[in-house]
């Protein structure tokens, strides 16, 4: 097979149908900066889908529990090791998806003989400074894409992963045009759900709507899914009292955002 | 083009422990499999990439023997400093003087012996400062291994436990003479943290959910209800603690946050008044002792404003001079 091109890259592209076809239902995850650093969201059924990494590394993931979970121990390992052998400033994400995350999922998804990684990652991290913070998403080929370079003027403040294409666009667009960096958790809250929804919307390739659905619709969808599953939040905290800067949010952080979707319906 | 490997510190190839040998350096990502047995053992890590050597490992039972001097060195405790802690209203406060010293010299006037190793848990150092701080190095790595790998905290009994482990695999080093360390572990147990009601019927914190420790330097733990301390300053503290705890107003327990923060100021100056490994309180030097209180909101340094206003406010109080004993050259 490997020694006539052709049939090289007819494997390659069978395998990518396929990888693309395990990870399309995945429900989308949001990250977002606001006003003390990052927010990771995503509301799921049955598995935990965000991860702390290290000091300043976080993890959100959709994919084969197995093979998050081998690419997950892989990154801790990483980190941690080299946070204790030198110190925690050196652990850098941009590093060990380069270096060492990158080549071996490429391996792994060139390799026809062997099994590819069914897993979509999107890492972050929070920089010195605000607007400094860095979105990484890594995929199941090893491509990454990330919210600019370590110098660029203009870097993106959000982030999102989603199973299919059209799916991440629409919510990559909704959050381009959401101005304020600086919101407060709450705000960011709403923004992430309402983002979420919308990734959710588009998810199913069959019955994606041809106009964008409207924030009513949105609304709704958010509510449905609500009732039969909850939100996975966490920050990432510039000003934490810790080195470690990741922390779930509680239960009386959410509520704010899920009385403000019953109270919109009341209203209506 | 730069291979590869060990970019990030870490070899790519799989640990030790995971047994097969590596395909291909490219492709094996480094453990995968390995970290299950491990259970979130970051020291089980370390050992597998080779990043970490227990002293014990170095001294086999056979080889002390081969190479012991005729007659064994006289083991001398090297702890000068004090540490204390104890509990009170709001959780635990561990305190520490900042004086380093090697035999009669004073090396170091602000040393920090009281180190944050997570949310919750603060480790204090009386001892070898080499050891004591690559030991709470370890144990921060290793708390926050587990929390992160396994998804949940470590319990406080598997830290207490972990800290043991540390100060076992060390004796080997403690009996050739160097590296004796004698800690204390503070920690504030959450988990356990039900609530009480108060008399007024208000729901308040378990004051009991805070968690104190001290350790022998051969590793065993031994929990305390009250207060504990360590260091050649000890006794003079264990003295005041144990007056005031007994026969003062009310139990210590029952102490407010200043309250506290004025005892320890008290006790940690009366130890350094005898001991000249203690720093004590040195206004002239405005070099105060770290004082920490872990409550269930997590760990707070106490200010040094706050310690010399407290200390001011004492002195003026007692209208004496706190640098108390005759024989002080302070």
């Amino acid at each position: 097979m490997i020694e006539e091109p052709f049939r090289f890259v007819e494997a390659i592209a069978n395998r990518r149908e396929y990888i693309e076809s395990q990870l399309a239902t995945g429900s989308p995850i949001v990250a977002l900066d606001y006003a003390d650093g990052v927010l990771l969201f995503t509301v799921g059924r049955e598995r935990q889908k965000l991860f702390e990494i290290y000091d300043r590394i976080a993890l959100g993931a959709i994919g084969h529990p197995g093979d998050i979970e081998r690419l997950r121990m892989t990154a801790i390992e990483l980190a941690s090791t080299e946070g204790f052998t030198r110190s925690a400033g050196d652990v850098s994400l941009r590093r060990m998806a380069n270096y060492s995350l990158s080549p071996a999922l490429k391996a792994a998804f060139e390799q026809v003989y062997g099994p590819p990684y069914l897993a979509r990652l999107l890492f972050i991290e929070l920089g010195a400074a605000p607007g400094q913070n860095t979105f990484l998403r890594v995929d199941y080929d090893g491509a990454i894409q990330s919210n600019g370079t370590s110098f660029s003027p203009s870097r993106l403040s959000y982030a999102v992963l989603s199973g299919t294409r059209p799916s991440t666009e629409a919510m990559e667009t909704m959050l381009a045009r959401r101005g304020d960096a600086r919101a407060s958790l709450q705000e960011a809250l709403r923004v992430a759900l309402e983002a979420w929804s919308l990734g959710f919307c588009m998810l199913d390739e069959e019955k994606v709507p041809e106009n964008l659905p409207n924030p009513e619709q949105l609304r709704e969808t958010a509510k449905t899914q609500l009732a039969q599953a909850s939100i996975e939040a966490a920050v990432l905290e510039a000003h934490a009292r810790s080195h470690a800067t990741y922390r779930v949010l509680t239960d009386p952080e959410l509520q704010p955002l899920l009385s403000q979707l019953t109270a919109a319906d009341k209203n209506a | 083009m730069i291979p590869p490997t060990s970019r990030l510190g870490a070899s790519l190839a799989p640990g030790a422990s995971a047994g097969a040998p590596p395909i291909s350096a490219a492709i094996a990502l480094p453990s995968t499999g390995s970290a299950d047995a491990q259970g979130g053992d970051f020291l089980a890590l370390l050992q597998a990439r080779g990043l970490y050597h227990s002293a014990g490992q170095h001294f086999a039972p056979s080889s002390v023997n081969v190479s012991a001097p005729a007659a064994p060195a006289p083991f001398v405790p090297t702890q000068a400093t004090t540490i204390l802690a104890f509990k009170f209203a709001e959780g635990v406060l561990i305190a520490g003087d900042r004086r380093a010293t090697a035999g009669n010299t004073i090396v170091y006037e602000r040393a920090d012996k009281v180190l944050e190793i997570d949310r919750h848990s603060v480790m204090a150092i009386a001892g070898v400062p080499a050891t004591a701080w690559e030991m709470a190095r370890v144990l921060e790595h290793s708390f926050q291994y587990y929390r992160r790998t396994q998804l949940q905290e470590m319990s406080v009994g598997g830290k207490v436990r972990a800290l043991s482990k540390l100060l076992r695999d060390n004796f080997g080093l403690v009996m050739q003479g160097v590296g004796a360390v004698v800690p204390i572990f503070a920690t504030y147990d959450a988990a356990a943290d039900h609530g009480v009601t108060q008399e007024n019927g208000a729901r308040a914190h378990d004051p009991n959910s805070g968690r104190l420790y001290f350790y022998d330097v051969m590793g065993a733990n031994f929990e305390v209800a009250d207060f504990a301390a360590t260091g050649s300053g000890s006794p003079a503290v264990r003295g005041v603690l144990y007056y005031e705890d007994t026969w003062g107003a009310k139990p210590l327990l029952a102490y407010a946050r200043d309250e506290a923060l004025t005892l320890a100021l008290k006790a940690l100056d009366t130890a350094a008044d005898a001991d000249s490994a203690t720093g004590g309180v040195d206004r002239h030097g405005r070099i105060f002792p770290i004082i920490k209180i872990i409550t269930r909101a997590g760990i707070e340094t106490i200010a040094d404003e706050t310690l010399a206003r407290l200390f001011r406010e004492h002195r003026r109080a007692t209208g004496g001079s706190l640098s108390g004993g005759s024989a002080s050259n302070r």
